[in-house]
């Protein structure tokens, strides 16, 4: 016993110390990891910039004199100003002079008056999407306008509006402000899931088939540790390797959030240290498994080439329910627990909704994980005894 | 000591290695000569026990080195064919790898391994890492791992493939000294004159059969023949070889 933590130990070290000079691999990793923040600011601000757009709208109006009623009532809304329009509102629109225009043709009066449907347009161009919140809530506004006149029309004729309105839609936000938070920042768990990924396959290649295309395999199989312990300490050296890939990116994100936008999208979040260190610390045991996975099918490999893209290719498998899943709330279920990625993701949500995370639920994830990783490393130990793998045949 | 009964493995219908059988002593430098392909790394991978024999016996003092490959290896230091080293690790480093691997304390550790770089003149080289060294300084350096934790038992898998003069000179040198320490040696080659100039005992193998054994000396008396390169070319059944 002492044999083996020893031999784990001194493997361990080495790797570690390997993977720390492998300078190359080390900035591969680092560098995207630094962008983070950045990416994120630029997400976020593009995101509230088209929320803010929308809340402060100059509605440039052609035919203003045609319906004074309609551009007076526009004009008390709050967040809305108007504005002279363009004498020529379309070329002026594809000119981008203006982003787009409200436009009242001169029968307008006439028709209104005359309880008829009364035609208003808004010209837009139709390509830029970051116009559509402000278009939407003009368009908005402008219906919910003739909504109150069709509702006074059929009142003076005594009839209720109701007739007039055989179903109503309301929409009940059921979501608390936790919730959306937790929606909003739903891609976190996908962005760990990553940082785990990342920081480990390095050292999960390098010591296997590196290990054997470099030709240091079969000498270090000569030597009279057991194998379980060579490769229990290149497990752990990897594991430490994605660990640290993963905090770092938590740290990435946490510092990306703080200087985001945030509160001029609406959403206070409040980035509560708790919560985060929650969601980190559930996902963490995942990189346990992630590189014993990466290091059994490192060693299937016959090269040190074809070890990277199949590890890569690895990496794709739990993003695919990752990315399927980030926008909409995933139900609670058991097997999802037992299922490495899935779980973690249910742990992550349930943290972040402000929920907690029940101990049992984070026991099943855990064992479920850690047997996961068992079954890998007993599977990398048993391919280590085979001929064809040591040697490369 | 090394003992070898009846060792025979196939790789699906090509028979490596048939029905081989030998014995290294102690104090004793026994060399494995025959062509490429002969079987002589499936033979010496069968005694470190990182290949299944189909059939046959190995004994590493006295140890079964099929059942018990682990206690086997303890009493073993192998250069095997595959010598590669640390790009990103210096050669010191590598010798305390293995020699924390092997088990060595650490003031045990330094010692061995100041002896080592004396022994294999490694000083200039020590500390620079392994991603610069010469095929020579390289080889050195795998001999150096190999031989840390003092084995009684060598095994040296084509020691001076690849190497300069000098280099396979360093290399003679070194299997001399041990067999003058005691040690049991077992090298491969398929260089007549390395293996006529230092070992005791000459194990001939060819398509996997072991197809002479003796000393130098009892190889030529049995073949008649007076240069050992043209015993070699009487065993293996080649003809006009030398010109």
């Amino acid at each position: 016993m002492t044999n083996f933590v020893a031999a784990l130990a001194v493997v361990l070290r080495k790797e570690l110390v390997d993977g720390f000079r492998d300078r190359r691999s080390l900035i591969s990793v680092l560098a995207p990891l630094a962008l983070l923040p950045l990416l994120f600011y630029v997400a976020m601000d593009q995101a509230s910039e088209s929320v803010e757009r929308a809340r402060q709208i100059k509605i440039p109006v052609v035919g203003m004199e045609h319906a004074r009623e309609l551009i007076g009532w526009l004009d008390q809304q709050a967040g809305i100003e108007i504005q002279q329009g363009p004498d020529q509102p379309r070329e002026a629109v594809r000119n981008g002079d203006v982003d787009f225009a409200l436009v009242i043709p001169e029968d307008f009066a006439e028709r209104f008056a005359g309880s008829k449907t009364a035609e208003v347009e808004i010209i837009v161009e139709g390509m830029d999407r970051s116009l559509d919140r402000s278009v939407s809530r003009v368009r908005d506004l402008i219906r919910g306008y003739g909504r109150g006149i069709a509702d006074q029309r059929l009142i003076v004729r005594g009839i209720s509006p109701e007739v007039a309105r055989p179903v109503r839609v309301e929409t009940l936000e059921l979501a608390t402000q936790q919730q959306r938070t937790a929606r909003l920042i739903g891609f976190m768990p996908l962005l760990l899931v990553m940082g785990i990924f990342v920081g480990g396959l390095q050292v999960a290649i390098d010591s296997t088939a590196g290990e054997r295309e470099r030709g240091s395999l079969e000498p270090l199989l000569v030597i009279p540790a057991p194998r379980l312990s060579i490769i229990g300490g290149k497990w752990l050296a990897a594991t430490a390797f994605s660990l640290a890939s993963a905090l770092l990116t938590a740290a990435m994100v946490g510092i990306g959030l703080e200087f985001s936008p945030l509160q001029r999208l609406g959403l206070r979040i409040e980035l509560d240290g708790g919560v985060m260190a929650l969601a980190v610390a559930v996902i963490l045991p995942l990189a346990f498994s992630v590189t014993a996975l990466q290091m059994v099918v490192a060693t299937m490999a016959r090269s040190y080439k074809e070890a990277q893209s199949y590890v890569s290719f690895l990496m794709l498998l739990p993003m695919l329910p990752l990315i399927l899943t980030m926008d909409s709330e995933i139900e609670d279920a058991i097997w999802r627990l037992m299922v490495p990625v899935l779980g973690q993701q249910q742990l992550i949500q349930d943290a972040m909704g402000g929920e907690g995370v029940a101990l049992v639920d984070f026991a099943v994830t855990a064992l479920s994980t850690a047997a996961f990783a068992g079954v890998c490393l007993w599977l990398t130990s048993h391919l280590f005894r085979r001929e064809r793998i040591v040697f490369g045949r | 000591m090394i003992e070898v009964r009846g060792l025979r493995k196939c790789f699906g219908d090509v028979i490596a290695v048939d029905d081989v059988s030998f014995e290294a002593r102690n104090g004793e430098v026994t060399a494995l000569l025959g062509e490429n392909g002969a079987g002589k790394t499936t033979t010496l991978r069968s005694i470190y026990g990182l290949i299944q024999p189909d059939a046959g016996e190995v004994r590493v003092d006295g140890v079964d080195g099929i059942a018990q490959p682990q206690s086997a290896r303890r009493g073993l230091g192998v250069l095997s064919e595959a010598r590669g080293l640390y790009p990103r690790l210096t050669a010191r480093e590598h010798m305390r790898y293995f020699a924390h691997l092997q088990g060595l304390g650490r003031s045990e550790t330094e010692t061995r391994c100041e002896d080592l770089v004396e022994l294999l003149g490694m000083g200039d080289f020590a500390d620079r890492r392994a991603a610069g060294l010469s095929h020579g300084e390289n080889t050195k350096v795998a001999l150096a791992r190999a031989l840390l934790h003092d084995p009684a038992n060598i095994l040296l898998d084509e020691p001076t493939t690849g190497l300069d003069v000098m280099s396979t000179r360093a290399v003679r040198e070194l299997i001399v000294q041990l067999r003058e320490r005691g040690k049991c040696v077992v090298f491969s080659s398929h260089v007549m004159q390395e293996v006529a100039a230092v070992s005791d005992r000459i194990v001939v193998v060819s398509a996997g059969r072991v197809i002479a054994s003796g000393t130098p000396a009892e190889l030529r008396r049995s073949t008649g023949l007076d240069d050992l390169e043209d015993v070699f070319v009487a065993l293996t059944g080649h003809s006009g070889a030398r010109g």
